[in-house]
């Protein structure tokens, strides 16, 4: 009768195993990133990816308004926005206060501190030590009096002393400090709002040391104890979060999409944000369509199945109470090239391979046909960008591509060696590569692929180890600086100038540019350096995208925002309304 | 009197095995379809445009078009020579490897064998995919490092079999014979016991072929193999994507070609030790 209950039990105990319910009383919300996260110290958070995770973890002194368009800084850390002197050099910051870093073994006890302007400095100065190579230095280099002077005294030396002071940064005290800039950077507060300028504790990096991309202490609304390199991260409600509150203001019609009902109410909305590492597509689509992820950009080929005649969410969808978001996205995709190969200092070269390229075919087959095609390195939508300028290379022409070949010197490609591009280790990527290819082979030019995984692709860009790769670069903020200064020459590798294009009657134009504040004049010289760095051709240009987002009826909150590193905390969910629709999946 | 010599007598024993002749006509076929494509003759344009971006399999396209328009069924013989070129290339390198190390440590015993099976022991106990990505990963990718670290890592099995054999046949009497007639350790080995052991090589390369051919498959896969060349791996993984929209024959025509290679291989394997293993006679 013993060895009976006891099996009756086993059995019991197995199927109670096998029927895992899935628990929806839990406030948390699932997401996607598409690609392995390079580790959480913000002054590396270079690609989208790895900062939209740094900024669920750390903040900086201003953020982006999560509903206001056009987009908004707003302060967050600070208190307000700076008081800036007349000559337009001297910036007075003041802090909110009682900002508690999250708790951590680094502290005296265990308990996080308060964040205090010796903070900021510190922060600051790390992006500008030369020992750790931040890949985020370009946002400062030659910006702050006395910042550059600092890195350089310690280039040469064994440690960096942190404790020796900047000219042009002064702390006034615990909670307000001023900045000098060199000459005047319009673009500064946007710095400041990105996540390589998230502020950091002197104490979590020297407890942790190297291992402090791994240990994220910060100051913002969710913890991340730590970061086991795992392909699932778990982020949960900060405990010792401020009290910071939903907006309750935002752009004209927000209010009817129930974008303001949480207005008012203490953020973060939810308990625990769970973030997958998914790289494939096919695996994104299905936990979406299990609700086990609450929002999605829709992978290429299942775009027919989502969207039917480019703009109507499928009705099988819309059962489901799903929502489809289009939006025109602030960035460029492009085939760089290594300026410091003799190559591609031939200019005849290079147009020759941008109108060899079917760029109308590429986006029927990789963007639905959704896609702009780019015609320098402005992409639409940011000030610079003038519709009506066509680049005589961006077009599809064989006979234009080969007689520009033979121009070069290579005439059907004779005695040219064959072209690898590098690219991210993924089916769309090498197949973009395919037809790029394909399509170059017509005129003679051999290209090979080489594919790696995104470290390894960031590292060969950084190291200069490539000869061409593929890219696609998001506005860090919305200001056409931010991708002028892709082709500027100070900023080449390891900075964002990637592809080691050097113009000096370029650089000379960017100098004057980005130094005068945003109106008419800034945006015609733009203008002119974006059409006159087109007919260059420093990049095959391709396309600014247009992104489809799915989200679940249950996400609320959700406006498409291209600078989204903080816009996880304002998220909310509708427990009843999943509970309900859970059933239909 | 005449009589059947070893090699002679299995001839008959496999040309009796219907089965295995046609696992062999497959795997000559494919051979031939991988020097045609190697040569020029066939598939040479597999790159073109044949129609529009993945029409189904019809008569003029017998296994349908890619995404790009080419035709998958040059692709999947494309994808053959690669296939067949990765299985002669790693049994070009890892034979060799296995054959002398497996002779040296069966014949000497002692510290050298103990070395010998020491590194082979430790070599599998690795994984072997985990093996091979790491060794394409420091020789760059390619089909080269594909040749090497497939070479490289499937020379174990080959190695111990080699071992046992050659450490029973040393104590026999044609080769206390040879000795006696003064010949020296490396005559005795090569010239008269690897002679004697030779069927186990050809058994073991037709079982590694198909390993070798699955590996480059999986690690083209992977994005790790071959670059810029049609590959069934790489068919596979364009498909994976294709699929949801209906446009199952890439898969189809790079699966069929794999299983049919494959089960050919595996056929004749298991024929050839029959005919080739005397253990194995008349069973």
């Amino acid at each position: 009768m013993k060895r009976l209950v006891l099996l009756f039990g086993g059995i019991f105990l197995i199927l109670c195993g096998c029927s895992k319910e899935r628990n929806f009383d839990e406030r948390e919300l699932h997401f996607i990133s598409p690609e392995k996260i390079v580790g959480f110290d913000p002054i590396h958070a270079s690609d989208m990816y790895s900062g939209n995770e740094v900024g669920k973890v750390y903040e900086g002194l201003f953020e982006f308004h999560p509903l206001k368009r056009p987009y908004e800084l707003m302060p967050n850390l600070a208190e307000s926005l700076p008081s800036v002197s007349e000559d337009g050099l001297t910036y007075t910051f003041k802090l909110k206060k009682n900002v508690l870093f999250h708790d951590s073994p680094a502290f005296k006890d265990g308990k996080g501190r308060e964040m205090k302007s010796d903070d900021i400095i510190f922060s600051i100065k790390r992006l500008a030590d030369p020992k750790l190579q931040a890949k985020g230095w370009w946002l400062y280099d030659d910006k702050i009096a006395g910042l550059n002077e600092w890195r350089e005294k310690y280039a040469s030396q064994e440690t960096t002393n942190y404790s020796d002071e900047i000219e042009g940064i002064k702390k006034i005290d615990d909670y307000s400090f001023s900045i000098k800039l060199k000459k005047p950077y319009p673009q500064f507060l946007y710095a400041l709002a990105m996540p390589y300028s998230f502020v950091v504790a002197k104490e979590a990096v020297q407890h942790f040391g190297k291992e402090f991309l791994n240990h994220p202490v910060g100051t913002g609304p969710f913890i991340l104890p730590v970061f086991d390199q795992s392909n699932r991260i778990v982020y949960l409600k900060n405990p010792t979060f401020r009290e910071k509150l939903y907006p309750s203001e935002g752009e004209e019609g927000d209010d009817k999409l129930g974008l303001l009902a949480d207005a008012g109410k203490r953020i973060p909305l939810v308990d625990k944000i769970v973030v997958d590492i998914v790289v494939e597509s096919q695996p994104k689509w299905l936990s979406f369509q299990k609700a086990k992820a609450d929002l999605l950009e829709i992978p290429k080929d299942n775009f027919d199945s989502a969207v039917i005649a480019g703009k109507e969410i499928a009705p099988e969808l819309k059962s489901k109470g799903i929502r489809l978001y289009a939006n025109a996205q602030l960035d460029d995709t492009f085939f760089a090239f290594n300026h410091d190969d003799p190559l591609f200092k031939n200019k005849k070269l290079r147009q020759a391979m941008s109108v060899a390229w079917d760029r109308q075919e590429a986006n029927k087959l990789f963007y639905n046909g959704s896609a702009v095609e780019s015609q320098s390195v402005i992409p639409q939508g940011l000030g610079g960008y003038r519709k009506e300028f066509k680049n005589p290379y961006v077009k599809f022409d064989l006979e234009m591509a080969k007689k520009l070949l033979a121009e070069a010197g290579y005439p059907n490609g004779k005695g040219l060696p064959s072209i690898t591009i590098q690219t991210r280790n993924e089916t769309v990527a090498r197949q973009m590569i395919e037809h790029f290819a394909k399509n170059l082979e017509k005129i003679g030019i051999t290209i090979k692929v080489g594919m790696n995984t995104w470290p390894e692709l960031i590292n060969k860009v950084t190291k200069r180890q490539h000869q061409m790769y593929t890219m696609a670069w998001g506005a860090d903020y919305p200001d056409a600086e931010n991708f002028l200064g892709l082709l500027y020459c100070p900023n080449s590798s390891p900075g964002s100038n990637g592809s080691n294009y050097c113009n000096p009657d370029f650089d000379n134009l960017y100098k004057t540019a980005t130094i005068l504040q945003d109106g008419p004049e800034r945006n015609i010289m733009y203008e002119k350096m974006n059409e006159m760095i087109a007919l260059d051709m420093p990049w095959i240009f391709g396309f600014n995208r247009t992104k489809f987002y799915l989200s679940q009826a249950w996400l609320k909150n959700y406006k498409f925002m291209e600078f989204n590193h903080s816009q996880f905390q304002y998220l909310n969910l509708d427990l009843e309304v999943k509970k309900e629709l859970i059933k239909k999946f | 009197m005449k009589t059947n010599t070893l090699w002679k007598d299995a001839f008959k024993r496999l040309s009796n095995d219907k089965l295995a002749l046609v696992a062999l006509v497959i795997v000559c076929f494919y051979f031939l379809i991988a020097i045609l494509s190697s040569l020029g003759f066939v598939a040479s344009g597999w790159s073109q445009e044949v129609g529009a971006s993945n029409l189904a399999p019809s008569m003029n396209h017998f296994f349908g078009t890619d995404i790009f328009g080419r035709s998958v069924l040059l692709k999947v013989i494309r994808g053959t020579q690669i296939a067949m070129s990765v299985g002669v290339a790693a049994s070009i390198i890892a034979i060799p490897i296995g054959v002398i190390l497996g002779a040296l440590a069966g014949y000497f015993g002692g510290w050298v064998d103990d070395i010998i099976t020491w590194f082979y022991t430790t070599f599998s106990s690795v994984p072997n995919i985990m093996l091979l990505i790491s060794i394409t990963l420091i020789l760059g990718k390619g089909i080269f490092a594909v040749y090497i670290a497939l070479g490289a890592t499937s020379w174990v099995t080959l190695c111990r079999l080699i071992r046992g054999e050659v450490m029973k046949h040393k104590e026999r009497e044609y080769v206390q014979a040879a000795g006696a007639i003064g010949g020296g350790h490396l005559r005795k080995l090569f010239r008269h016991i690897l002679p004697n052991v030779s069927h186990i090589i050809i058994i073991n390369t037709s079982m590694q072929f198909q390993i070798a051919i699955k590996s480059e498959v999986i690690l083209s896969y992977l994005g790790l193999g071959v670059q810029g060349e049609p590959s069934w791996g790489t068919m596979i993984d364009d498909a994976k994507l294709e699929l949801v929209r209906g446009v199952w024959w890439q898969l189809a025509g790079a699966t069929l070609a794999m299983f049919l290679i494959l089960l050919a291989f595996n056929i004749l394997g298991d024929a050839l030790r029959d005919a080739l293993d005397p253990k194995l006679k008349g069973k």
